[in-house]
């Protein structure tokens, strides 16, 4: 009855093997997710720390964009290690990793729907104002926080833009 | 493999419909992927519900965030990283039969998870003092933020963590069912796929904290 002894790696056990993950590993990871943190936090304070990079952080340039995607993708760095590793989908069979993947490719799906708010600016086009669902009629600037109508376009369109036919 | 199995650990019962217990294992895990499958369902929504409301009103929830204190929710992040640790140790050491190093392990995530809800409640508390909180009737919000966009804020906030500490109290239950279940050496355990579902879960709850707290506590200016 030595198979803890035989290898860490394999269990050999009636016909049954699984891979086991040494502790090592996981302790390594959970220093790499603690580093990971770190810079997560250090991100965050890069506006205030450098102020020079203020000229690429303004609305006109898209906002702070790079800073949320620096936020982002640490977080989804973070995020694939937990999975791979702590979890063990790197070390499981195929389906298993099916399962994984897919429930995280369903939620990019559910961000498609960010497609219909980006798009909202471009309404309504020139020569389709009469069609009545391609077009809204935007003569109320909406820069207060209550938003009667329940729009969130990603660029508010000013009371003069809106007959020209979007952006 | 007969049907009246030995129920020491490393031994398990293979049941009539799989072939080996290879396959019966990887099916038990990838129940629990199914179900984690719906939780990111459930989160996903929240989470697409922030980012259109985050995008809409940038400048005004980067304001109201400043009221959370990030020092704290990283402390509450740290704290998951290492229960999260934990508890991959503990299928570690499951996979290996050791059953005293697996309940220590056990236990100290479930510590861990205390001490998150720990630091939740005075988080929430001190919210809760100053009236921020969903359907607040005495909203005493004095920040620079716009009034509506913090209220949104708050809800989301709200909301979201505390959806996610259902989840760890959930976790907590279940934990605890699963360190008595090993403790007193139930029949039903016999290998060590129910600790590692249980795992799955927890760092499941890890994963949501791990993106919670970028988004609200550390919102870039």
């Amino acid at each position: 009855m030595d198979h803890a002894e035989k290898d860490k790696h394999h269990i050999i056990d009636e016909g049954h093997s699984h891979h086991i993950i040494p502790s090592g590993k996981l302790v390594m990871t959970l220093v790499y997710l603690v580093i990971l943190m770190g810079l997560t936090i250090l991100a965050a304070q890069i506006p205030a720390l450098l102020p020079g990079l203020d000229p690429f952080l303004q609305e006109s340039t898209g906002g702070r964009w790079l800073m949320n995607l620096i936020a982002i993708g640490i977080a989804v760095t973070k995020a694939v290690l937990v999975i791979s590793i702590f979890m063990g989908v790197k070390y499981g069979t195929k389906l298993i990793k099916l399962y994984a993947l897919g429930g995280f490719v369903w939620f990019l799906l559910l961000a498609i729907t960010l497609v219909d708010y980006f798009s909202r600016p471009w309404e309504p086009v020139q020569g389709w104002e009469g069609v009545p669902s391609s077009s809204f009629q935007r003569d109320k600037r909406s820069t207060d926080s209550t938003d009667p109508e329940g729009q969130i376009p990603s660029r508010v369109p000013s009371v003069e833009e809106s007959g020209h036919g979007g952006h | 493999m007969s049907a009246h199995a030995a129920t020491e650990p490393g031994h398990p019962e293979v049941y009539f419909q799989f072939e080996d217990i290879d396959q019966q294992q990887e099916t038990y895990i990838i129940g629990m992927w199914s179900f984690l499958v719906t939780e990111i369902m459930m989160f996903g929504a929240l989470f697409l519900i922030y980012t259109l409301y985050r995008w809409r009103y940038q400048g005004d929830f980067f304001l109201a965030h400043q009221e959370l204190d990030w020092k704290l929710g990283g402390l509450n992040t740290l704290n998951l990283l290492i229960s999260s640790f934990f508890v991959a140790w503990a299928v570690h050491f499951a996979q290996r039969n050791k059953r005293k190093e697996q309940l220590m392990c056990l236990g100290v995530t479930l510590v861990c998870a205390a001490l998150f809800l720990v630091i939740k409640y005075f988080e929430y508390s001190s919210k809760i003092e100053h009236g921020l909180y969903p359907n607040s009737y005495m909203w005493h919000y004095a920040g620079p933020a716009s009034p509506d966009a913090a209220r949104l804020f708050y809800s989301l906030y709200f909301v979201m963590t505390g959806l996610h500490g259902v989840h760890v109290v959930v976790g907590m239950i279940i934990i605890t069912t699963l360190m008595i279940l090993i403790a007193t050496k139930n029949r039903v355990i016999t290998d060590y796929v129910p600790t590692e579902m249980v795992g799955l879960y927890w760092h499941f709850v890890d994963l949501v904290w791990i993106f919670l707290y970028p988004l609200f506590y550390l919102i870039p200016k």
